[in-house]
């Protein structure tokens, strides 16, 4: 701890800390136009100047660190003129049309502005003409820009994407797409959420309504298992359409939280009900003669709560495969950790020195893993270890060693891995026999992944301070997930990395805790809600019966990061919900969240109520949203299984995969993102398959046949093609093994 | 402390211009009111009336407005059914879908669409102002920060429906007429103050 005083009193800072972050924890104002928590400072503002007693001039109070006995004065007469000269110069020319300006009334400019009292022009400069640019998405204005260099920073250092930068040029510098003549990037639109001015806005949004008059509805992403936070922005809509609320554009708390593309342009899904009387008693009638209810995870916890009561009270099946594997998964993890939850978190990855990914395409699967790593990158300088058979373009910028094994060989590089990580740990005979009897030549030569790897990733990690261990969701369908479950579970234990299990689903977690569920097998009769069903339950144009999406409900999910966490009704739904057929098949509640308070304490939930939850930040960046689940202690009476033969994959092999942005049927629903619903696969793969990019093709897997266009995708190699399975009518990630062998059958080409 | 307010002589002081009207007591037996009966029957009162009406008859110099043929002229502060207006010079929409009189408007009558035009520009789509909910305050023309929406002077608002709207097409200047000069001004609400132009500073330029 470092002593020092501002203004004459005392504060204290932590070492690392600087002078304006212990300031703001101390409650003390310095104000700053460029200053973001999450990023390193841009200092480009110059507002956080402040004197020190032991320098002359004044010091940018966000990137220096306080001395001991340092006397800070943040706000002299001397420095009140300095700063109003800033903003006095951030005023010229700056456009008078904050009538029109998306960003008026949550604009930074226009609040120091008016803080400083800048009511005139001081300073003269030459108009320029400046071009507006078009980013799809994303719309750049550079005459509203004030250099803050916000977005680049949050650009390179937490998404990862590096796609912009700033064109230095004195007065005519601006931002510019980095090497490239427009925007090339995945559209997470976090340099929109954190520009301070109406410079970089997104297109749809743009003037279609102010930011003062939307009604901020805080939630949380329905998309992928992060649970990041979002604001829903409603506002009402004019007569000639009805008047009805809709959601104009999601934002988020900048400041701690990043949110991804999906969750910030896809926010238009779901469908409007009506109560049909007939609709629900056909509903209640189909239920009731049901063998079982398939459900997908896009679920609150409340209502996989009143299915598993359906199933108790009707004595039904439930049928989640994607949910049930993960819960097989953390049961496995569970017999050999003695917990039922993995220790690991996104803010754990934030702060690793050393991480080492097995088994997922996060960029695409989990975004806000992959930021979390971009983080642990830039700011640590962390080593990241990044395996699987195919190489992601995406992760490319801060991956520090790429480890391809073959297709199908997870637990035997798992087992590998585990056996180097656990080097010198204090073993069980048992584990070390285990370990020691491991066939290293066949594992290493099936696997394709050679000694001299491993040996680089121990001693990448050896220097590592905090690790962590990220799995992703190619092994819960995988034959040996148990095995591979066990062996993450021997690493969490006796290293000091930390487990991530990233979850497929925005409420796997949840589902897997809350339900009971059975093997999937194509009964005579099954009710699906939100999955494929003789009778549809959900939120698609084509259901039995419509019921609201995850946008018009409220109720909680579970995270990766094991939070539970509130979500709210951003758009009034008139039709009925589970909760009235529940109701009329005899599982009574008012509302839905009455469930809440109900959820099963054995699994870690509190019994607290809905209304009780909060969901915001706390202004040092305090996550006060939700509840944590607590820790439950399980059995530790599992033992490491034998390695089975690795299996092998030849010829044509798919892997199931969204394109960037797309998770589900609701993001395939929303107009403003990308559906690139192509196979992509690299050109020995067309070979092997016999096709041209731009044919049609048919694919063949689990007896389903898919049409998809095939496109050559230059950044591939190998014979594994991607296929995306957000468009296919529910269709989940990983219905079994995500990789699958195919056959595949050109129709010719396109044209 | 109670104070008694002494309402009786308010503002009626010995020398001030009121005074008590001399009225005759009220008839209380039968005979009384069927005598006060005959008095004003037979008093000619009547006819006294009847001859005023006969003498401006014949005199042809008649007053009557004959509404709806004729209006009389409405003070230019008057707020009646509202008015978009177009800039004098370019013929351009003043309106800049700000948004303002929509968010003020309170009988929350004032609905608007806007949207981004093809030339990065904000553009109004639609403008609908529900007269049946309207409560004419004034407080949209007074916020608009262009002179865009006014009080116009037609005051008549018969309608089939209660919900009666005025959409963008009936409130905007046409075009001919602007180009005619026959888009009126309104000093009234809103209105700039007379003499701002003396209070505009200017800003530094470098050319």
């Amino acid at each position: 701890m470092i002593n020092f005083t501002i203004n004459g009193q005392p504060v204290t800072a932590a070492k690392g800390e600087t002078i304006l972050q212990a300031a703001r924890k101390a409650g003390f104002y310095i104000p700053t136009m460029c200053y973001l928590e999450k990023t390193t400072p841009c200092a480009s503002c110059r507002l956080c100047v402040v004197e020190t007693d032991k320098t002359d001039g004044l010091i940018l109070s966000c990137q220096t660190p306080p001395t001991e006995g340092l006397a800070v004065t943040i706000d002299s007469e001397n420095l009140k003129a300095e700063r109003t000269n800033i903003m006095r110069l951030y005023d010229v020319n700056h456009p008078l049309e904050c009538g029109v300006c998306d960003k008026s009334g949550a604009c930074d400019l226009q609040n120091k502005t008016l803080e400083f009292g800048v009511d005139r022009q001081h300073f003269s400069a030459k108009e320029q003409h400046r071009k507006i640019e078009h980013w799809g998405l994303i719309n750049y204005d550079p005459s509203l820009c004030i250099l803050c260099e916000k977005c680049v920073h949050v650009c390179n250092e937490i998404i990862g994407d590096d796609a912009i930068t700033l064109q230095f040029g004195g007065y005519k510098s601006s931002v510019v797409p980095k090497n490239s003549d427009t925007l090339d990037c995945t559209f997470c639109g976090e340099c929109i959420a954190v520009c301070p001015v109406g410079a970089l806005v997104s297109s749809d949004f743009q003037y279609s309504a102010n930011a003062w008059e939307l009604i901020q509805i805080p939630a949380t992403c329905a998309h992928c298992s992060a649970g990041c936070s979002l604001t829903y922005e409603v506002r009402h809509t004019s007569n000639s359409v009805g008047g009805k609320s809709k959601i104009y554009r999601v934002t988020n708390d900048f400041e701690h939280a990043t949110l991804c593309g999906a969750g910030r342009f896809g926010f238009d899904f779901g469908v409007e009900g009506t109560k049909a009387e007939n609709e629900l008693s056909r509903a209640v009638d189909a239920i009731k003669g049901a063998e079982a209810i398939r459900f997908g995870s896009m679920i609150t916890n409340e209502e996989a709560l009143i299915l598993q009561k359906l199933k108790q009270k009707l004595g039904i099946k439930l049928y989640n495969e994607e949910a049930r594997l993960y819960q097989a998964f953390m049961n496995a993890y569970a017999s050999i950790s003695g917990k039922t939850a993995f220790g690991g978190t996104l803010d754990a990855i934030r702060q690793s020195e050393g991480i080492i990914l097995l088994g997922g395409r996060v960029a695409t699967d989990n975004p806000a893993v992959r930021y979390a790593m971009t983080t642990a990158a830039r700011h640590n300088g962390a080593k990241i270890v990044y395996m699987h058979p195919l190489e992601d373009a995406l992760m490319q910028n801060v991956v520090t060693q790429f480890v391809k094994y073959e297709v199908g060989t997870e637990e035997g590089v798992m087992a590998m891995l585990a056996k180097t990580l656990l080097e010198g740990a204090d073993l069980s005979d048992e584990a070390k026999a285990y370990f020691d009897d491991l066939d290293e030549g066949y594992l290493c030569a099936e696997s394709n992944v050679g000694d001299e790897e491993f040996a680089r990733i121990a001693k990448a990690m050896k220097r590592a301070k905090c690790k962590t261990l990220i799995v992703g969701a190619d092994v819960f369908g995988h034959k040996r997930a148990s095995s591979i479950a066990k062996l993450c579970a021997m690493v969490e234990t006796y290293t000091e990395f930390s487990l991530v299990v990233v979850a497929p689903s925005v409420n796997t977690v949840g589902v897997s805790l809350i339900c009971d569920l059975s093997q999937d097998s194509e009964g005579k009769s099954v009710v699906g809600y939100n999955a494929p069903g003789d009778f549809v339950m959900g939120s698609s144009s084509g259901a039995d019966l419509k019921l609201p999406a995850l946008n018009s409900q409220e109720g909680t999910f579970v995270s990766i990061d094991h939070q539970v966490l509130p979500t709210n009704v951003a758009v009034a739904y008139e039709g009925y919900t589970l909760n009235d057929v529940a109701c009329a098949l005899g599982v009574e509640a008012r509302y839905t969240i009455d469930y809440t308070a109900q959820l099963p304490r054995e699994k870690g939930f509190s019994a607290k109520a809905f209304d009780d939850l909060g969901n915001f930040f706390g202004p040092l960046g305090e996550d006060l949203r939700g509840y944590l689940l607590e820790n439950v202690d399980a059995e530790a009476n599992g033992k490491l299984e034998p390695v089975e033969d690795l299996p092998e994959f030849n010829g044509t092999v798919v892997y199931r995969c969204n394109p960037v942005n797309q998770f589900n049927a609701c993001t395939a629903q929303s107009r403003q993102l990308e559906k690139d619903t192509a196979l992509h696969g690299s050109a020995q793969f067309a070979a092997a398959a016999k096709i041209a990019d731009g044919d049609k093709v048919r694919i063949e897997f689990k007896g389903n046949i898919e049409e998809r266009t095939f496109v050559l995708d230059s950044e591939l190699k190998g014979t594994v093609a991607l296929v995306p399975t957000f468009d296919t009518a529910f269709g989940g990630l990983m219905d079994g093994y995500r990789f699958e062998k195919v056959k595949i059958m050109s129709m010719g080409s396109e044209s | 402390m109670h104070h008694e307010e002494p309402f009786k002589d308010r503002n009626v002081s010995e020398n001030s211009a009121y005074y008590y009207v001399d009225i005759e007591a009220y008839p209380e037996t039968g005979w009384d009111k069927f005598k006060q009966v005959v008095k004003r029957t037979f008093s000619g009162e009547l006819f006294v009336g009847l001859w005023v009406v006969l003498r401006e008859m014949i005199k042809f110099d008649i007053h009557t407005v004959q509404y709806p043929k004729e209006k009389l002229p409405i003070g230019p502060r008057y707020r009646a059914v509202h008015k978009l207006l177009r800039l004098w010079e370019s013929g351009y929409e003043r309106c800049i879908g700000c948004g303002l009189c929509e968010k003020i408007c309170i009988s929350d009558c004032i609905r608007m669409d806007t949207r981004i035009d093809e030339n990065s520009r904000k553009e109004v789509t639609e403008y609908s102002i529900n007269l049946g909910r309207c409560i004419f305050c004034g407080y949209c023309a007074e916020v608009c920060p262009e002179l865009a929406i006014v009080h116009g002077p037609r005051y008549e608002n018969a309608s089939e429906q209660r919900a009666h709207f005025v959409i963008k097409d009936d409130m905007l200047t046409p075009l001919d007429l602007l180009k005619a000069g026959e888009q009126a001004e309104y000093p009234g609400f809103g209105a700039i103050i007379p003499g701002s132009d003396a209070s505009v500073k200017k800003t530094p330029l470098a050319y």
